[in-house]
């Protein structure tokens, strides 16, 4: 049993575990159960016995690693039962299929919050408010100086960036998954119409989305030995992976630019060695964490992934809520 | 017209890497803003304005007391961004939702020569007030550059190279000539840019500034390759790099970075307005010992050149020296496109007597640089060599047979310097970064053994590359052992070779020594910290380099 001082969810080997269920949240190595928040490789690793996820999670990582592994599903707000804990799925804005999930045991709530964002992206559901007593959340931006402008103000700034320079190619690298799709949406609808192609790890993933169901602009599949000219005054969309080395050598007459929520800070703007960043997210920014937190009126709160000791004291003087710490 | 469209020209130069495109982007600024907002732009751009109205801190702290904003949660954001005017402004997104954004427009000029400089009228209370009126009613993507200019920060990629390259293609006028109407004081007004943009070029209009300095490269192999005989050589002096100036019977000093010292050095304007000449001399600023014939450390320089009327029993306790090493121009007559041999030639013609100890001579301030003659190259290695002797470091080569352009031009003078001085240390502290180095830790403190206790004795940020500033940085956070604020003690393990080019002894560090310019020469990761050196090692370097050019 239980005593009360032990948490329904805490950290074991690194990773969130359910001990009650004998259930992992995004293990980073082989287990028995995984519950999987969404398809980002850094959420999930191969040789789990069972994988549960919502529908679109499993889709996108049955696209991304291949057939043979083994996934339940379910939809979001569906409940099921494990070892007498209630679990389910809920919208985290994140990117698509990306969830948090519930876990209600004996009328204790815990909400892991998983990668979210309260912005607006028209490629996946909306976050949904998820009343809680125990969160645990997310924290990648956790600093003040962390927010967001709205995702058509960044789009059109791309566009503007490309039409700006039209005898150049331009290289925009973004993760393949999530937010590469996102942009294609909001670029889609900005004042720049030229070509767009895409590398073949987000072509893949273009299509994936479109099968369930969301409109994404068609690109063409990058090929390595395009002629310069076709290329001029286009945009390229690449993975973060190819920004260094060899590959950037097949093009000629370039300029680069980077689309995360870092780049809004000027340093490593400078560092990244593109010419350009653009400071867009699919976390939440400063005051999303903050809002995440008072409406899901958690009495307790834990942090993961990120720094989050400014945030943690911050929460604790101006909101007197309690931050606590989990022992690794 | 408006700080609006300067913030732009700021975010365009700070994105883009190509000095072509850089170079577009100025000639369109200056094609379409007018004259008065274009010579602001050029007086920022070139780092003429460095005037500090607030400090970073009081910025920081304005903005916690306006908007209630713990001051610690400001500093843990300043570790992250490493600018506080930076900082600032990514807070303020947001906050100023004021509905008249009636600064929407405010042109440069009015910025900065009445917003700002009113402020430095108004009582600390109604400065606050001002201040975040002014960021309540500025656009936000403008609140950086203004964050900037306030502390005195603000900096861009751009070289005063590229400024004159654009304005000089722009308005078809030579870059030499544009370089030189922006030496010394140029201020900001329409009358300043216009003369800039002059197309008429009357000599006469620039008496009062200084030619463009011709600057020396590190040198490089193929130089070697050359014959000894095509080259001119020096000693390279460790002093203020400056043009003496007399036109008209009015002396002036000017630096290297374009600042008027003549109240500094009064000195020698006086003993140079003897000279019935006019000239531009080209040369050094050194304090002297005149028993030794040396130079004395540039410690001593330090005590002068800040110090504005120095006593007379200051000018006796440092005495300053000219060392002139080439003429430029002579009774009005630029001379600065014939063959250095012959500027040579020139300069000994009509200085060389001024040297002889005779009545009214200033050899107690003045001296024409003596050139060294090595036989070959290996000869010129030994020369270098012994330049710590002479307190130099090392020797400045320069083509006999070139002209003074500007700028560091390829190929013409280089400077050949002495091998640094080298301990192998200890990485004891390490401290978040600024700037480009925000959320890194990148400044280091190194200690040396004494007896069993680590005493730290340099600290140094530079000479690691990118990949092992990114792996350092991680061993950092793992082996802390305390922090103090944005500094970590750590534990010791690592070890660095710091080279240096100088060493002293120092009363005012605990290690009882101070070297001048360490950096980071090596990661020794072969060595163990047993291995690395002791106190005892760097006393002995400092005996070796005997003493005799510092002060008693």
């Amino acid at each position: 049993m239980r005593t009360k001082k032990e948490y329904l969810i805490r950290y074991k080997d690194g990773n969130l575990y359910c001990e009650l269920a004998d259930i992992w949240i995004d293990p980073s190595k082989p287990v028995k159960k995984a519950l999987i928040t969404h398809a980002h490789f850094d959420h999930f690793t191969f040789g789990c016995e069972e994988y549960i996820s919502t529908k679109e999670t499993a889709i996108l990582l049955k696209e991304r690693v291949g057939d043979n592994i083994k996934i339940k599903t379910f939809e979001y707000g569906e409940e099921f039962k494990i070892n007498g804990i209630n679990i389910s799925f809920h919208p985290s804005g994140h990117i698509l299929g990306s969830s948090q999930i519930r876990f209600i045991f004996a009328e204790e709530k815990w909400l892991i919050s998983g990668d979210f964002k309260l912005q607006k992206d028209q490629t996946c559901k909306q976050y949904e408010i998820v009343k809680t007593d125990y969160l645990i959340s997310e924290c990648t931006f956790g600093l003040p100086i962390f927010k967001w402008d709205e995702s058509n103000k960044i789009a059109n700034d791309i566009s503007k960036w490309i039409t700006n320079s039209p005898e150049k190619t331009s290289l925009l690298f973004c993760y393949s998954l999530g937010k590469a799709q996102r942009l294609l949406n909001e670029i889609s609808q900005t004042n720049f119409k030229g070509n767009i192609y895409s590398h073949g790890s987000i072509h893949k993933m273009n299509n994936s989305y479109r099968k369930l169901g969301i409109d994404i602009k068609d690109t063409i599949k990058i090929e390595n030995k395009k002629k310069i000219d076709e290329l001029k005054g286009s945009l390229i969309l690449l993975p973060p992976s190819l920004s260094k080395g060899s590959y950037l050598k097949n093009f000629k007459n370039i300029q680069t630019a980077f689309a995360s929520g870092w780049m809004s800070i000027r340093a490593l703007r400078k560092r990244s060695g593109y010419d350009k960043g653009f400071a867009i997210s699919d976390h939440a920014d400063w005051d999303g964490i903050l809002e995440v937190v008072k409406k899901s009126e958690a009495k307790n709160v834990f942090f993961h992934h990120g720094d989050s000791e400014a945030l943690s004291k911050y929460l604790l003087e101006k909101e007197s809520i309690n931050v606590l710490l989990f022992s690794k | 017209m408006s700080l609006k469209k300067f913030s732009e020209l700021f975010g365009d130069l700070d994105s883009i890497n190509s000095t072509n495109n850089k170079i577009e982007v100025l000639k369109n600024y200056f094609l379409s803003n007018d004259p008065i907002d274009n010579s602001w732009a050029i007086y920022l751009l070139t780092g003429k304005s460095n005037k500090r109205f607030i400090s970073g801190r009081y910025l920081k702290n304005l903005f916690s007391q306006i908007y209630e904003y713990p001051q610690w949660l400001i500093d843990t954001c300043y570790l992250k961004v490493g600018d506080s005017a930076e900082v600032i402004s990514l807070l303020l997104k947001n906050k100023t939702n004021s509905r008249k954004k009636k600064l929407s427009n405010i042109s440069l000029n009015e910025l900065l020569s009445e917003t700002i400089p009113a402020l430095s009228k108004l009582n600390e209370e109604e400065k606050n007030l001002e201040i975040k009126n002014i960021w309540e009613t500025l656009p936000e993507d403008n609140h950086l550059v203004f964050n900037k200019i306030l502390t005195g920060t603000f900096r861009v990629g751009v070289s005063i190279g590229l400024i004159t390259k654009s304005i000089s293609k722009l308005f078809n006028i030579e870059q030499e000539i544009i370089s030189h109407r922006l030496m010394g004081d140029f201020k900001p007004s329409i009358d300043s840019y216009e003369f800039l943009i002059n197309k008429n070029i009357n000599l006469q209009e620039l008496n009062s500034k200084p030619f463009p300095f011709l600057l020396a490269n590190t040198i490089e192999d193929k130089i070697f390759k050359n014959s000894i005989n095509d080259f001119q050589f020096e000693w390279k002096y460790d002093g203020i790099r400056m043009q003496l100036i007399k036109r008209s019977g009015n002396v002036s000093l000017w630096t290297r970075g374009q600042e008027l010292v003549n109240e500094s050095f009064p000195e020698l304007v006086e003993k140079m307005s003897h000279i019935k000449d006019d000239f531009v001399l080209d040369g050094e600023l050194l304090v002297w010992n005149f028993k030794e014939q040396i130079a004395f450390d540039f410690s001593l320089l330090q005590k002068r050149i800040n110090r504005k009327s120095p006593t007379r029993s200051i000018q006796i306790k440092y005495p300053i020296i000219f060392i002139a090493y080439d003429l430029l121009e002579i009774n009005g007559r630029d001379i600065r496109e014939i063959k250095l041999e012959n500027r040579r030639i020139e300069l000994e013609k009509y200085f060389s007597k001024w040297q002889i100890k005779t009545e009214n001579n200033i050899s107690d301030i003045f001296k024409i640089c003596d050139l060294i003659f090595p036989k070959d190259w290996p000869d010129a290695l030994t020369y270098k060599e012994k330049s710590r002797e002479n307190n130099t470091e090392g020797l400045i080569i320069k083509k006999k047979t070139s002209i003074y352009s500007s700028g560091r031009k390829k190929g013409i003078w280089w400077k050949y310097k002495v091998d640094p001085m080298q301990l192998d240390a200890v990485l004891i502290y390490a401290k978040g970064g600024s700037g480009r180095r925000a959320g890194l830790y990148t400044d280091y403190s190194f200690a040396l053994w004494k007896d069993k206790e680590l005493i730290k004795f340099a600290s140094a940020y530079s000479g690691l590359t990118n990949i092992e500033i990114k792996e350092l940085d991680k061993w950092i956070r793992k082996n802390t052992i305390e922090k103090f604020g944005p500094v970590r003690s750590l534990k010791p393990e690592m070890v660095f070779e710091i080279s240096f080019e100088k060493i002293q002894i120092s009363k005012r560090h605990k290690s009882g020594i101070a070297v001048r310019f360490p950096r980071i020469t090596k990661w020794r990761k072969d060595k163990k910290i047993n291995d690395a050196d002791s106190l005892e090692n760097a006393y002995e370097l400092i005996k070796k380099y005997h003493e005799k050019y510092h002060e008693k």
